[in-house]
């Protein structure tokens, strides 16, 4: 009976996005590493299993694309025409339910959620750029595109809602600077060296890639948006396709954010 | 040249209408979304037809109906006065505004509402098709009473079996109102009677009759059960299996064993409907897999609940008369049901804590390892089943028990299979669990013991179940059962109340041995 009316008088118990359990507030949720406001709110609807479950990649060993461990592609590689890619969590298997529970069954309730979780990233690279106090030291944020056909199947964009998400939050303009010119297969289906022969020729820059508000002279840094880090191709060639189309008289700096690293 | 053309045009046209008619055969019944239709098609038409196209002509000529998924909800007359916003329903699974969201759609390019019941199945959304078969409205004749007995006799069922299935029998092959909703019926057997045998003569009925049957379960490993007995059962029909991943999901038979959510992908398909372990997660309050069971049954068919502790609402409605029902009050063995003792015991966590087993919990524990029986002992929480098994193992000498004969068991166990046949082969006799295993696992000559009986986790259903484990096998029909706790519930009392009104009925009706 007392536990009834103490009911009437408590909070109605959010349940957890992820899971759809309601957390017990008693329990004691670990930290939230993420210091924007309403990213920490939206991580805080977490329950403290779901919370604790997230690989977070707290200190990045490989400095080019931000792996948690040996990176043998970013050796490999010949040419490479982004700065330098983080990446918010580790690929395991329960960050790969998260993520089919949203691009593939398309549960848009998590959106907010993993731009949360990007939010992390972000914050992590704007940090190792020593820029925290000058705001905002990024001018630009595009995503990856999605082909017309996998868009009108899928519904949306996963890329380009986070980049949307992110862009509201830290008050950097958002611009959708890529098309994909082809159609291709699904990559998670792929090998390594086919992914990177695929991966070739198949974005174009939709308009120049131009910085009106900034000083003539000065680098445009643009933050370049995608779900899953694999090998790093579909990045670099994006870079380049940047690159090459950016303005003569501000060169482009790409930087990539992910939300996971496999 | 035209002549020609005429006559190509008039070949293809002729195996569009037959592929037209073949997709109709295997689209009845059915309610699928505009990619799960075209795969099923797809399955079943030769390779050169385009399913969408066959769709397109099918529901021209009024044989197919297409609809959005998300639709518009029928307005309750009192809202039209108010001006309100629009309300949307999916028409897929019954969910209402509430389970609904709006997200922009690179699909339609509008603000496009989602359905969140039912996503597992396939994103049902208002841009997307919903392709619904066309309901077969005919009537299986069943056998009228006459014929009662002999169907029954065949399945070799218990004189309570039989009096329970001749009453389902005559429900399902009562003549039908024309203006008649599918009606329902709730068989209410005690743990331990023998359901599955009892649907056989009801199953029996309807197939030889020609008509569409469904056996739906909430549990999976239920259905990977019940199929091979079934499809022993009736050698000569053809049977689908269906759960999530299953690869028959396309085919249809006369005989469908599925888990609750695959109704969704059905509309007005069988003439009997069977719904087994009503009360069980996840099916007992989901209002979407209710809905689901009321659509897939046909417009004059029937629908039985199996349970053997159905929700309070239908126990009340089954006693006042709304709710045709059929009891059967007995086990299979004819021994009443063991009635559960109540024992004072403090909060499991007082003693937990200091590592401390209660003399008075230690002494029933002794005395049923003493006589050789196996031991189900259910608490609460996941958390608590670790520590009590420790502090069991450490007062074994003091249990007569071997340490390694106890073992506990969760629903976050990733061993739970292995355990559960350890438990049933005797190499563990002691097996701490939480609710996890309240049903579905029999074990012959066993006892239970439910600690922390007054915790709010455990209902009187749930109770009910617990102590339908003891006393499964004719060998040893007087198991034992022990609510431990510190107060006195109501679940408590009603479980034991519920499971002393069956002893008493068996007795007056003269099941008992």
């Amino acid at each position: 009976m007392l536990t009834q009316i103490s009911k009437w008088f408590s909070a109605t118990p959010v349940p957890c996005p992820l899971c759809g359990r309601s957390s017990a507030q008693t329990s004691s949720k670990p930290p939230i590493p993420v210091r924007h406001p309403a990213a920490r709110r939206v991580l805080s609807t977490l329950c403290a299993s779901c919370l604790v479950g997230i690989p977070w990649i707290v200190a990045p060993i490989c400095r080019v694309c931000g792996r948690a461990e040996d990176c043998q592609d970013c050796v490999r590689r010949k040419v490479r025409y982004y700065n330098r890619s983080r990446c918010s969590v580790r690929y395991d298997s329960l960050m790969k339910d998260w993520l089919a529970l949203y691009k593939y069954r398309g549960h848009e309730k998590l959106e907010p959620v993993l731009a949360a979780m990007l939010a992390f990233a972000y914050e992590r690279l704007n940090d190792e750029l020593g820029s925290r106090n000058t705001y905002p030291f990024f001018h630009t944020i595009t995503s990856v595109p999605l082909a017309p056909e996998r868009l009108q199947e899928r519904g949306f964009n996963q890329a380009e809602r986070l980049a949307v998400q992110l862009s509201q939050w830290y008050g950097i303009r958002c611009r959708p600077l890529l098309a994909r010119l082809r159609h291709t297969e699904k990559q998670s289906l792929k090998t390594r060296q086919s992914r990177v022969n695929d991966m070739m020729g198949n974005f174009a820059a939709t308009s120049a890639v131009d910085s009106t508000d900034n000083l003539p002279n000065s680098v445009h840094r643009i933050i370049l948006i995608d779900d899953v880090y694999t090998t790093g191709s579909t990045i670099n060639e994006c870079a380049r396709v940047l690159k090459e189309s950016s303005a003569p008289d501000s060169p482009a700096e790409i930087y990539g954010l992910l939300w996971a690293r496999s | 040249m035209r002549i020609r053309g005429t006559v190509v045009e008039d070949k293809r046209g002729r195996e569009l209408s037959a592929a037209v008619d073949l997709a109709c055969q295997h689209l009845a019944g059915r309610a699928l979304l505009r990619e799960e239709a075209v795969q099923l098609l797809s399955q079943h038409l030769p390779d050169s037809t385009n399913g969408l196209e066959v769709l397109q002509l099918a529901a021209l000529q009024g044989k197919v109906q297409l609809t959005t998924a998300v639709a518009p909800a029928p307005q309750k007359p009192w809202r039209l006065l108010r001006r309100s916003k629009q309300r949307l329903h999916c028409r897929r699974c019954g969910s209402h505004e509430d389970k609904m969201r709006r997200t922009y759609c690179a699909a339609c390019g509008n603000m496009c509402a989602y359905c969140e019941a039912c996503l597992t199945l396939g994103r049902s959304r208002e841009c997307e098709l919903l392709v619904i078969g066309a309901p077969d409205h005919s009537q299986v004749g069943l056998p009228g009473p006459a014929a009662t007995p002999d169907l029954i006799q065949r399945w070799g069922l218990s004189p309570a079996q039989s009096a329970a299935a001749g009453a389902a029998l005559q429900f399902i092959s009562r003549p039908h109102a024309e203006s008649a909703t599918p009606q329902n019926f709730l068989l209410w057997a005690v743990t331990g009677a023998g359901k599955t045998e009892m649907i056989f003569p009801l199953l029996d009925a309807v197939l030889s009759k020609g008509g569409r049957a469904l056996v739906a379960t909430p549990r999976r490993d239920v259905v990977l059960e019940l199929a091979p007995r079934l499809a022993k059962a009736f050698p000569n029909r053809t049977m689908t299996t269906l759960y999530g991943g299953s690869k028959e999901r396309w085919e249809s038979g006369d005989l469908t064993v599925a888990t609750t959510h695959q109704l969704l992908r059905f509309q007005e398909a069988f003439d009997l409907v069977i719904i087994d372990e009503l009360d069980a997660f996840p099916y007992h309050n989901d209002p979407m897999l209710q809905f689901a069971a009321n659509k897939c049954c046909k417009k004059f068919g029937s629908t039985l609940f199996l349970s053997a502790t159905p929700p309070a609402a239908m126990q009340r409605a089954a006693a006042r008369g709304r709710l045709p029902c059929a009891r059967v009050p007995v086990r299979f063995h004819q021994h009443p049901l063991p009635v559960p003792k109540r024992m004072a015991m403090p909060p499991a966590t007082r003693w937990l804590s200091k590592r401390k087993l209660p003399s008075h919990v230690a002494k029933p524990i002794t005395e049923s390892i003493r006589r050789g029986a196996q031991i189900f002992l259910f608490v609460p929480y996941v958390r608590q089943v670790a520590p009590l098994v420790n502090l069991l193992r450490d007062c074994s000498p003091q249990l007569g028990i071997e340490p390694q004969h106890i073992d506990g068991t969760s629903s976050k166990d990733l061993q739970r299979a292995d355990k559960v046949t350890f438990f049933r082969n005797r190499t563990i006799q002691l097996l701490v669990t939480t609710t996890i295993l309240e049903r579905g696992v029999t074990v012959p000559k066993s006892d239970v013991f439910v600690l922390d009986a007054d915790n709010p986790l455990f209902d009187s259903a749930s109770l009910v179940q617990m102590a339908g484990r003891a006393g499964r096998s004719a060998e040893d029909p007087h198991g034992r059962v022990y609510f431990a706790s510190n107060s006195l519930t109501i679940s408590q009392r009603g479980a034991i109340r519920q499971i002393r009104s069956m002893n008493r009925l068996a007795r007056k009706q003269g099941y008992l041995l």
